[in-house]
């Protein structure tokens, strides 16, 4: 395995992208507006996608950027469908705020 | 495996580059989960995004660094500010984190021991091959078909589109029919009901 990609060690690359994790984790956990749990979810995948990229460079195999888009795939209909939800929840109770969809709760 | 990174920090141009993307990613991550107005934290996520492509793009992979620009900056931030803009998003308060700020904290803490063991668990578990993978080094992709010998890829676009097409046909297939459903299952939800659509002047067709 190469240590080091274009100059940059692989050890830096891998810690942004558990920064980013980290921080998308954070988000999901302290914001309360939906939309903003859902930048969170997509910072989660961008992590992943770096994490991707890194190895498949490091190990000179082309198949973590050929999954990366695979998740790009993904992430996009996550999108599509979590954003309608979303505007089918708000029409429902009016609000994006997810302390007050407690519906199943009983 | 020390001296050769101490040996290249300050040699390369890259690796600045590498510090300047990726403070610029770190920081407006953080504007985007403590920012009060949505939209804000919207344009903050295109600049993080924007940040990652150019971290690919010294990284070599220029295929993910160019989807990353077109389907994350341009197509998920187009249907995310558009989402936004159609509910009327009034400022979140983020006071109740003032008022308990012992809860930030250890969510904090939290978030910061999950870093550590990501860390850790990401240089130490990684496997230690030492093979060349096939087709990446010299940018060529030799897949085995019959009849002809080996089919050849240059650069880094073609090496990914025969990775893609040649490997990955059947999940290439299958995300396409994911995307068409879900793509169905997104107007179907969006969608109103039949009981209440309204009767106006426009569509009276």
């Amino acid at each position: 395995m190469n240590p080091i990609i274009n100059g940059i060690p692989i050890s830096y690359i891998l810690g942004l992208a558990g920064i980013l994790f980290s921080i998308g984790v954070l988000g999901v956990l302290i914001r309360r507006n939906i939309v903003i749990i859902f930048m969170s979810v997509e910072l989660i995948l961008n992590s992943v996608n770096l994490v991707f990229v890194t190895f498949s460079k490091a190990l000179s195999h082309i198949s973590g950027e050929t999954v990366v888009f695979f998740v790009m795939a993904i992430a996009a209909a996550e999108a599509a469908v979590g954003l309608a939800l979303v505007i089918a929840i708000f029409r429902h109770k009016k609000s994006t705020n997810v302390d007050e969809l407690q519906s199943m709760k009983w | 495996m020390d001296e050769i990174i101490y040996m290249n920090i300050e040699s390369s141009p890259s690796f600045l580059l590498f510090i300047f993307f990726g403070t610029v990613t770190v920081v407006t991550a953080l504007s985007v989960i403590f920012q009060k107005n949505p939209v804000v934290s919207a344009v903050s996520l295109v600049f993080t995004f924007f940040a990652l492509a150019g971290i690919y793009g010294i990284m070599g992979a220029l295929f993910i660094a160019t989807m990353q620009v077109l389907v994350y900056a341009g197509a998920i931030m187009v249907l995310i500010v558009f989402v936004l803009m159609l509910l009327s998003q009034r400022a979140e308060t983020l006071s109740r984190y003032r008022k308990h700020p012992i809860r930030l904290v250890l969510l904090s803490v939290f978030a910061l021991g999950f870093f550590f063991l990501l860390y850790s668990a990401l240089t130490t578990g990684v496997p230690h091959s030492d093979q060349v993978g096939k087709g990446y080094e010299n940018a060529e992709y030799s897949f085995p078909i019959q009849g002809t010998a080996t089919v050849n890829a240059k650069g880094n676009v073609g090496v990914v589109g025969a990775s893609t097409y040649l490997d990955y046909l059947l999940p290439f297939e299958m995300i396409s029919i994911l995307l068409l459903v879900a793509v169905l299952g997104a107007v179907i939800l969006a969608k109103k009901k039949n009981t209440e659509v309204e009767q106006t002047k426009d569509n009276v067709l």
